[in-house]
């Protein structure tokens, strides 16, 4: 028996031991933030499989991983799909491992990763980006939350927006200005900000579908040491680019958490809706789920694809840029495919008409990946410019020192 | 198409660009349009030295593939074939020849498999209906009449007919599809071509009134699993095909776009044309990702490749022609010229879109694969 094959016997024995098999009825219902004694009981657990080596399995033992191949993840990945694995404070949980901690692991000092990580791992500190604010969303960089210098330290001002699971978290990774008389992308830094401080307020936001899911934060005169700071000062973006291609796909396309192209029923809550209303024989309705289906298996053939190549290297982590888009056109298509064959079943139902009451869900949320993590406006410009190559739209704001751009939509066009 | 090639396919990839850049590049195509069969025997002659018909021949039958996967390097070079718009009966003649290799008695083998790889014996796949629908061989009636059999019906939309040596048709004996061999010259046989929206392709109806064939013609016994199987080599070859000629389009597509100058700016800098454009790449990016899928599936011989070559054919045939439409509307009124090569791409993508099953018709049996109870058929 090979290394990976006793691996995953062993992985399979640990998780049917220590771990209970997911509960489907159980998935993804509104998340208001979890309880204390629920988070406190999910990192708990998060510790048991962190201790049982099961966390970090491809990081450097420096950073409180077990060294070994990415091979070894893909198997504990695919062994450990039909389990509950804790995630403490749900969404949380996954930016802190999913999308904050490789940013961490490429851009933050020795020092920072080998003091952060572990703890990252082991679920003690659960971590959260701030980044949007209520006047800069695609135009990231537009973002007014400024970082003055006093003696060592760094004092924060302003308003994040749009944080995900900021209600259950201990740390954000803040981007705020340090130089108003650089251009916009110039004159950014990130820090480490402890969410507990008497001057950070955490306020969730109810969203569409009526849950909470996201937060935002108000910053009031945080101070925080030069040992906070990520990366060099006015350095920010570069940092930034990385975080956004692995929200957009890049971490998960290349650690192989993506969905098995091997899971080819069709699209089952739309076979369940159609079936409960009598319509699976409808020639309009098959193509739709066909459609839906066939959909989902490109966008996993896509993602298999892109993610082989950027961890041979042939292709550059932008071209996550595709699985965001792809997954921003697909997502509201198949919302409103389902709430075509859900008929007026989407719109009203009864209390036990757990089909109708998902396609509803799923309508209110069909947008999220369109707007989430950079539009698909913002995408395409991405795709068109530094996949395709093509010229740059010019820009009134790129190159001016940042106090200097508009803020008055109302003077636009205005000569000065 | 993002195949992980071996050094070997890689080099076969480069001769074969040499070889149609020098033979047959698009500006020469252009010169078989009113050809009646649409290419020269001599050329397709010369590129069976290539290889191109003798992927799917066994070495023992005079054929050989370049990196033992037959099927993906058949799809290389149905891929290139896409991209210079070349003619010929490349797709139906790999057709005939997996067909024979898996299920064609000794005699069968050894009278057209080497001539096939050779390109000395040109054999077409005649599946379709009169209307040009897959019909398991329902159209088509095979009846044994004392020690013979006949065959009486029409095979419809069948590529280069009228340039085929030998048909090999599938019809219906007691109900069962079956395949058989047929001369084209045979008597009954006629051949009515139909004008092909792609210049690059030729059609025709074929009507069988009372060919007469014998037990020697049967390829292999009745039974809906080696139809199927044709089914999905031309498919696979298909999709190869119209990735090649959508990678084609839209490379040039881009280009003109970062030269083409209006308002005092090159009109790639428009976020009305960037924007198709980058969706444009997503599909097509997407559609890669797919046909390579479907020819690794069919390749492996995995128990749903039927699923996975349907699922891709759908997805590539309707992002093919939109995108199409796209590249035709941000070319503008040169795009609409005859000189210019768009059209010839436009027309080969549409085409593709409906040889072997529409996109329509794959999601529909998407369906059935996959067990979705209540579907007409």
């Amino acid at each position: 028996m090979s290394d990976l094959d006793a691996y995953r016997t062993q992985a399979r024995a640990w998780l049917a031991a220590n771990l209970t098999p997911k509960d489907p009825s159980k998935v993804l219902r509104a998340a208001h933030g979890a309880s204390p004694e629920q988070l406190a009981a999910d990192r708990a657990l998060q510790k048991v499989v962190y201790e049982a080596g099961y966390l970090g399995i491809a990081l450097p033992a420096e950073y409180g991983g077990q060294g070994l191949t990415k091979q070894h993840q893909r198997i504990w990945n695919e062994e450990s799909a039909r389990y509950a694995v804790p995630a403490p404070g749900g969404i949380a949980s996954h930016v802190t491992l999913g999308i904050v901690m490789p940013t961490i692991l490429a851009h933050a000092s020795e020092q920072q990763k080998r003091a952060w990580v572990p703890k990252m791992l082991s679920g003690d500190e659960l971590w959260v980006q701030l980044l949007s604010e209520p006047g800069a969303g695609s135009d990231l960089a537009g973002l007014l939350t400024r970082a003055t210098l006093d003696g060592e330290s760094w004092v924060l001002n302003g308003t994040k927006v749009w944080s995900s699971g900021a209600m259950s978290a201990d740390f954000g990774v803040c981007l705020a200005r340090t130089d108003w008389d650089a251009p916009k992308h110039k004159g950014l830094t990130w820090f480490k900000v402890p969410l507990a401080d008497d001057r950070v307020t955490v306020r969730p936001i109810r969203e569409i579908n009526g849950s909470a899911e996201f937060c935002e934060e108000f910053l009031d005169d945080v101070v925080v040491g030069p040992e906070m700071v990520i990366g060099e000062v006015n350095e920010g973006w570069a940092i930034t680019n990385t975080m956004l291609a692995v929200e957009r796909g890049a971490g998960a396309a290349q650690s192989g958490a993506t969905p098995a192209p091997s899971d080819r029923r069709l699209a089952p809550d739309l076979v369940a809706l159609a079936e409960r209303r009598g319509t699976s024989g409808d020639p309009a309705v098959r193509q739709l789920i066909a459609r839906a289906h066939i959909n989902d298996f490109m966008q996993a053939q896509l993602t298999r694809r892109l993610g082989e190549a950027m961890v041979a290297g042939s292709v550059q982590p932008v071209v996550a840029s595709f699985i965001k888009l792809g997954l921003g056109i697909v997502q509201p298509q198949r919302a409103a495919a389902a709430m075509e064959i859900a008929g007026r079943g989407g719109v009203a139902w009864a209390l036990d008409d757990d089909p109708g009451s998902t396609a509803s869900v799923n309508f209110l949320n069909g947008r999220i990946m369109s707007i989430a993590g950079g539009s698909n406006q913002i995408q395409r410009n991405i795709v068109s410019e530094r996949i395709l190559g093509l010229p740059r739209e010019p820009s009134p704001d790129g190159d001016k020192p940042f106090r200097d751009v508009l803020r008055d939509a109302r003077s636009w066009g205005k000569k000065t | 198409m993002q195949l992980d090639l071996t050094d070997d396919q890689e080099l076969f990839r480069e001769t074969t660009v040499r070889f149609i850049e020098s033979e047959l590049p698009v500006s020469r195509t252009r010169l078989l349009h009113d050809h009646e069969l649409g290419y020269e025997r001599a050329w397709l002659r010369k590129s069976a030295e290539l290889g191109w018909l003798a992927m799917l021949v066994p070495e023992a039958d005079g054929g050989g593939s370049i990196s033992g996967a037959p099927v993906l390097d058949a799809a290389i070079v149905s891929e290139l074939l896409g991209r210079y718009v070349q003619p010929g009966p490349f797709i139906a003649m790999n057709v005939v020849a997996s067909a024979l290799a898996a299920r064609g008695s000794d005699k069968q083998r050894a009278e057209l498999l080497g001539g096939i790889a050779a390109g000395e014996t040109v054999a077409t796949w005649a599946f379709a209906d009169a209307a040009g629908n897959w019909d398991a061989g329902a159209g088509l009636q095979l009846q044994r009449l004392g020690s013979e059999l006949v065959l009486t019906g029409r095979r419809g939309f069948v590529a280069d007919a009228a340039s085929a040596d030998w048909l090999l048709v599938v019809a219906t004996l007691d109900g069962s599809p079956i395949q058989v061999l047929v001369r084209a010259d045979a008597p009954g046989v006629r051949v009515a071509p139909l004008t092909c929206l792609d210049l690059s392709r030729r059609v025709a109806n074929v009507d069988l009134d009372r060919v007469v064939i014998t037990d020697d013609d049967v390829v292999g016994a009745p039974g809906i699993d080696p139809v199927e199987s044709a089914l999905l080599h031309a498919v696979v070859l298909n999709c190869a095909d119209t990735i090649g000629a959508s990678q084609a389009l839209f490379e040039t597509t881009v280009a003109y776009a970062k030269d083409r100058v209006a308002f005092g700016r090159p009109i790639g800098s428009f976020q009305a044309l960037k924007h198709v454009m980058a969706d444009q790449a997503l599909f097509l990016e997407t559609a890669e990702a797919g046909a390579v899928a479907a020819a690794e599936a069919l390749q492996r011989g995995d128990d749903d490749a039927a699923l996975v070559v349907s699922m891709a054919a759908a997805y590539i045939g309707d992002v093919a022609n939109d995108l199409a439409q796209e590249c035709l509307q941000i070319h503008g009124g040169i795009g609409f010229t005859w000189e210019h090569d768009l059209h010839l791409y436009l027309r080969r993508i549409r085409f593709n879109s409906a040889a072997y099953g529409d996109p329509t018709w794959h999601r529909e049996r998407v369906c059935t694969l996959a067990g979705l109870g209540g579907g007409a058929t």
